[in-house]
């Protein structure tokens, strides 16, 4: 899932202080599961931001509303009877519903609500720890399922470089070392022989470099 | 410092492009140079233009600088980091290079090495600032440097491509000025008449603009240009003119040199030739001006 982060109340507020009916919207995927743009996070900004206009002495409208998903026109679609209602939306989605949400209300000003940070898995509530990158071509089959693109500082494909020191990482003691978890992993899978092998240069054009990318399946679209 | 000696004077400027070579065979790079010294007051070394790889501008720069010639290093966003960028600037003034040219720098999606992963840890504008940052003495974590560089500071202004609406190309021109561009190299023109709505929005008296006049090599070329390049914008009657024409180089090259007087008659600031691989001709523009 994608772990996102409480944006501070104060620049929320920096962002919106100007209007006078607002939005705040919520979504009931990955950030209601890292608590920080579910309904119940809905709620708690939205009584904040209320507290604040009455103590500025301002009277602004601030209501809530969290939708299954920001990322499909199906879920959006349904603000579409009530948007005119608002001056201004905060979107508690990731950065990819703040958008979305944009697109689709095009003359509505959409301000995120969280920091939107990467691909997590939830190690223990309230840890949620980086696995993927959506780099665009995965190579965990060759690395034992763990990924040296997320979880090695330096990236690197053919580890482990000269910084880890007792299976950590030279950025932080308390990081492992992600090319040591895969020699570990490797040889649980009596497969250390994989680790001889260099790894091929890695194609970097279905990460970032071209642009916005994108998935087309056309048996789905059919 | 001919070339800042020339813009403070306010004298019509010589630039020509010199790409380095993709390899360590400098000795054509520096016979071309040398060849048109004299009549070129700065040559600009492209930083792997188009995103193909080649020997660096800081390389080739340094190169034809030993060679007693004056140069403008290009830097580029796409290829290094904040770190790298900072530390190529001081090489490069250090090792006697005055002038620099900051750029985005091509996708690598169009270039050679499509499979790069490209760094834009600054963008142009941040870049530009970094520049002034080092100039006064500091590198970008506030550490002090022993011994500040000063560069003359160029970037690039996008006259002239389609779809852009002049208001938006002198908008970012003024934003680069401000990040501390002090002149301004332009996509190559052959018809000053596409430029003219964002000429009448500045002072090139006080903005130095230096047009960018690319050798064409033939009828092919214009055409491809022509049809494929949204940034260039050539005139039909130019490739009508080519297309009669039984020595197309020759008229290729004249359609330079009238460029060149054209842009000098109007009052800019000077010219960039670009000749991409075919330097060996800029002799042949040169001493017509």
């Amino acid at each position: 899932m994608i772990v996102a982060d409480k944006k501070p109340i104060e620049e929320i507020i920096d962002e919106i202080k100007e209007h006078e009916r607002i939005l705040i919207l919520g979504c009931n995927e990955c950030v209601t599961v890292c608590e920080a743009g579910g309904k119940k996070e809905v709620g708690v900004l939205a009584s904040a931001l209320r507290m604040y206009f009455l103590n500025e002495g301002k009277e602004v409208k601030v209501d809530e509303k969290t939708l299954e998903r920001q990322c499909d026109h199906e879920y959006l679609e349904e603000i579409r009877s009530m948007i005119d209602q608002y001056d201004a939306v905060v979107s508690l989605a990731c950065g990819v519903g703040v958008q979305f949400t944009a697109e689709k209300y095009h003359s509505m000003p959409v301000y995120p609500g969280v920091n939107t940070c990467f691909m997590v898995v939830t190690e223990e509530r309230g840890l949620w720890t980086e696995r993927c990158q959506g780099c665009g071509e995965c190579i965990l089959a060759r690395t034992g399922a763990i990924c040296p693109v997320s979880r090695c500082a330096k990236r690197v494909l053919n580890g482990p470089c000269g910084g880890s020191t007792d299976g950590k990482c030279e950025i932080n003691k308390e990081i492992d070392c992600a090319w040591q978890l895969i020699v570990d992993r490797l040889k649980a899978l009596d497969r250390l022989d994989d680790y001889e092998k260099i790894s091929p240069l890695k194609d970097w054009s279905t990460d970032r470099a071209g642009g916005p990318r994108k998935v087309i399946r056309e048996d789905v679209q059919q | 410092m001919q070339l800042k000696n020339k813009f403070d004077a306010g004298e019509f400027a010589i630039l020509a492009e010199i790409e380095p070579p993709k390899g360590v065979d400098v000795s054509p790079m520096i016979a071309n140079a040398k060849r048109v010294k004299g009549m070129v007051d700065a040559f600009i070394i492209p930083e792997m233009s188009n995103a193909v790889m080649r020997m660096s501008s800081l390389g080739g720069a340094m190169i034809l600088q030993a060679e007693g010639l004056e140069t403008i290093m290009q830097v580029n966003c796409r290829d290094r980091n904040r770190i790298a960028l900072q530390a190529d600037l001081l090489a490069a003034n250090g090792c006697g290079v005055n002038n620099v040219m900051a750029v985005t720098g091509e996708d690598p999606g169009i270039g050679d090495h499509h499979k790069a992963r490209s760094v834009y840890d600054l963008d142009l504008l941040e870049l530009l600032q970094v520049v002034g940052t080092l100039q006064n003495g500091k590198d970008m974590a506030g550490i002090e440097l022993a011994g500040a560089p000063k560069f003359l500071v160029g970037s690039t202004v996008n006259l002239g491509a389609k779809g852009r609406s002049p208001e938006i190309e002198v908008n970012e021109m003024k934003k680069k000025i401000e990040a501390g561009a002090e002149f301004f190299i332009t996509p190559p023109l052959f018809d000053l008449s596409v430029i003219d709505p964002f000429l009448k929005r500045i002072n090139t008296e006080k903005i130095k603009i230096i047009p960018t006049v690319l050798l064409l090599k033939s009828l092919g070329m214009a055409r491809y240009i022509a049809q494929n390049l949204d940034h260039v914008y050539i005139p039909d009657s130019l490739i009508e003119r080519l297309r009669k024409t039984p020595d197309k180089v020759g008229e290729c090259v004249k359609i330079s040199c009238e460029m060149i007087h054209t842009l000098k008659n109007k009052g800019f600031s000077g010219v960039l030739v670009s000749t991409i691989g075919w330097e060996h001709k800029l002799p042949d523009i040169l001493e017509k001006i």
